[in-house]
């Protein structure tokens, strides 16, 4: 199967989409000729003119807004927010508006806006441009978040993005844009709402979001030659969340870390975590552990910034403490 | 009746409002919907209506006037003629000898987050006597402790302006202290009407401190007293009637997990020695009425189901509540394992496995009772009694905890009764 990065597999669902259904158009900053800062919409504008691929001024809540009511309206746009951290300029128009629009009107008007954005640290770009906030937005009742984790997941589930009938946000990892990844030729949807297992086993299970599944896979990797089989879980969107497949899986193997690059607290390994023990509470022979970033601003200093996220090290020490059933937090 | 004309509370958070002007004069007739005065709060400046037909009278507070909310400002009476105006906001203390003293004021505090009054419980010094600041002043109930209240200041207590037992509005004044030792410390009730201040309102500065507050705390945990284990071993143990208590007295450490389940199964020693210190464990129940019999030609004719052992055999591992469950059929000449999943009618035969439960149905021997003692399986024993049955439990200790085998036998006793009831 051809190989193909991230970035391609995105331009390329984009490009599908907006050549099957004219109403698809894409909004923001930097996203006609400039293709944005990471070369994702390179040729968009070129094939489907300025009136498709709509640069605009910086003013992310103006053209969120926009979007928001061209969704109201009969389009499908495709906003793109340059960084995740500029997630808090818009969240009126994201949270009180495109989340709620459908619910407010009692069911009459849809708002069928996908907001394209991305998360990950260790980029060397500081505290304001290395966020990972998507538990911020799966908070709010009315959105759907999904978190592709290789270009495969991205172009599956960017098309489901677009196509369904509510506002989507999808978080990119800013680092795996030049990532490759068997990719098929033609048309495929990933549906939301049904995790991946993406290698069984019986010992412990890595549940990861996003750049994380990669860290867990990795993790499975060290933790095979030590002789323990794990199981690598990939929930793909975390609202809607498969939530029947993470507790299967946590009943089967009895040990359970979830590892996502959101600060840990009162973030998604949390939520995740808690559903576990909440669900498969009398089949755990370990608390499930939250292995997310530290709760920190992400420092600029390369040294600081590689120790505050998950490592695949660091995963697979966890976990071995967890299968040789040591105290993991002393009572 | 005259009506009263209040401040209005037009914001979520105003507690005053500024009278901006009057649009009636004293005396003027008003009817309800009129205009009778502008207020501005933080937000806006709002025209207040008249609520009834007459007069206004007794107008209290000037334009440019800021008035609590709640306060009130004029009446709408019957006829022009006014009668005694209501006290203005900042009427001056008449010179009577109890007129309030110059001070501080202190106000009723708030201690809780949605509290809006508080009980006077006791004052903690006289009028007149000299107080320092850290001194209790008084005691306050709330809905959820009792607290005393600090001076906040030097001086002397020169009034108290709320009586004990008294429900006191939070921020109401209740005391003054002055600077100079009072000539007449005056003593009055708030019933008598909250007084405006005279100086500038300071609320007790001191932290008040809980004195008869009594959180109640949990009873504490003996130390020691609870086995770690995880939540999957203490199920495991308990599924299998295994005491966690042996591991720990065969020295292993804690927490247990499942891995820990599999030692404790296979602790030969400790397990001889619990059979021989617990006994084992035989139950029996009567069943006066033959319902099984009935059941197992109904689900021949109406089911096709005319195997009775899958039958027996469902109701077995259904009355195990566990799940799927193997069960191990022996009857004269004939020895055959199932398992059932505990909901359906029947269980499946299979080939091989590791019987979770023995029954032995012994209807249709002479045999009434029997006594066989623990086998390597809990054993269930149907003989006939009567018009009926006998079923007779019996298990070593360390297989099933005594309360699980009760519920055991009931349950099966009770499907053998009413087999519909299974279905249901």
């Amino acid at each position: 199967m051809r190989e193909i990065t991230l970035s391609q597999a995105v331009n390329e669902a984009l490009a599908e989409e907006m050549r099957r259904d004219p109403t698809v158009f894409i909004i923001g900053e930097d996203v006609a000729e400039a293709g944005t800062p990471f070369k994702v919409l390179s040729g968009l504008v070129e094939e489907f003119g300025t009136h498709r691929v709509v640069d605009t001024p910086i003013a992310e809540p103006g053209f969120t807004g926009i979007a928001v009511g061209a969704a109201m309206t009969g389009t499908r746009p495709v906003v793109d927010l340059m960084f995740g951290d500029f997630l808090f300029l818009i969240m009126d128009q994201l949270c009180n508006q495109a989340a709620k629009t459908h619910y407010m009107s009692g069911g009459k008007l849809n708002v069928p806006l996908v907001l394209r954005t991305n998360l990950g640290a260790t980029r060397r770009s500081a505290a304001q441009h290395s966020q990972s906030l998507h538990a911020l937005v799966a908070h709010i009742p009315g959105l759907k978040v999904a978190l592709p984790s290789s270009a495969y997941e991205a172009k599956g589930l960017m098309k489901t993005a677009i196509r369904d009938n509510n506002p989507v946000v999808i978080f990119e990892d800013k680092l795996m844009y030049q990532e490759k990844a068997p990719v098929p030729e033609g048309e495929f949807l990933i549906p939301f709402g049904v995790a991946n297992v993406l290698r069984e086993g019986h010992d412990i299970t890595l549940i990861g979001t996003s750049s994380m599944v990669q860290v867990c896979a990795k993790a499975a990797d060290i933790l095979a030659k030590d002789g323990i089989s794990a199981e690598v879980i990939d929930p793909r969107t975390i609202v809607p969340l498969d939530e029947a497949a993470l507790v299967k899986s946590a009943k089967k193997t009895s040990r359970v870390i979830v590892v996502d690059e959101g600060h840990q607290s009162f973030g998604v390994t949390s939520e995740i975590a808690s559903r576990i023990n909440e669900k498969a509470f009398y089949h755990l022979d370990a608390p499930a552990l939250r292995m997310g970033a530290m709760d920190v601003p992400v420092p600029f200093s390369p040294a600081l910034e590689d120790i505050t996220v998950p490592t695949p090290e660091g995963v697979a020490e966890a976990a071995r403490k967890l299968v040789r059933g040591e105290m993991i937090h002393a009572a | 009746m005259p009506l009263d004309v209040i401040m209005p509370a037009l914001g979520m958070a105003q507690d005053t409002g500024l009278i901006v002007a009057w649009h009636k004069h004293p005396g003027e007739a008003v009817a309800v919907g009129d205009v009778l005065f502008e207020v501005e709060t933080d937000k806006a400046t709002m025209e207040v209506e008249a609520q009834g037909d007459g007069f206004l009278t007794g107008v209290a507070a000037e334009a440019g006037q800021e008035v609590p909310v709640g306060q009130v400002i004029a009446q709408i009476s019957d006829s022009a003629e006014a009668p005694a105006p209501a006290p203005a906001p900042d009427a001056k203390p008449d010179a009577k000898p109890d007129a309030i003293p110059e001070g501080d004021t202190i106000i009723m505090p708030t201690l809780g987050m949605a509290q809006d009054s508080g009980l006077l419980v006791r004052w903690l010094k006289a009028p007149g006597d000299a107080v320092q600041a850290d001194d209790p002043l008084f005691e306050v109930e709330t809905d959820k402790s009792t607290v005393e209240v600090a001076a906040g200041q030097d001086g002397f207590l020169a009034a108290t302006l709320a009586d004990e037992g008294e429900d006191v509005p939070v921020g109401q004044i209740i005391a003054i202290i002055s600077a100079e030792k009072p000539a007449n410390p005056v003593t009055r009730s708030a019933a008598q009407g909250s007084v405006a201040p005279k100086v500038v309102e300071k609320p007790s500065q001191a932290p008040p401190r809980a004195s008869v507050a009594k959180p109640e705390h949990p009873a504490p945990i003996a130390p020691g007293g609870r086995i770690l284990a995880s939540p999957k071993a203490r199920r495991l143990a308990l599924e299998q009637g295994l005491d966690l208590a042996r591991l720990v007295a065969a020295g292993h450490a804690q927490p247990f997990h499942a891995s820990d389940i599999d030692t404790l199964r296979a602790m030969p020693v400790a397990s001889a020695q619990t059979t021989a210190a617990a006994p084992a464990r035989r139950l029996t129940a009567e069943i006066a009425q033959d319902g099984f019999a009935a059941f197992a030609d109904w689900a021949a004719q109406e089911a096709g189901i005319s195997d009775s052992d899958a039958l027996l055999a469902g109701l077995a591992a259904a009355s195990l509540g566990q799940g799927d469950a193997t069960i191990n059929v022996q009857a004269f000449e004939r020895d055959r394992l199932f398992v059932g999943d505990g909901t359906q009618a029947t269980a499946q035969q299979v080939p091989e496995g590791q019987p979770d439960l023995v029954l032995r149905d012994l209807r249709f021997t002479a045999i009434t009772a029997l006594c066989l003692g623990p086998e390597d399986q809990p054993v269930l024993t149907l003989t006939r009694s009567g018009t009926g049955y006998a079923v007779t439990f019996e298990c070593a200790a360390d297989q099933m905890s005594a309360p699980r085998a009760i519920a055991v036998l009931s349950a099966f006793a009770g499907r053998m009764q009413q087999p519909l009831r299974h279905l249901l």
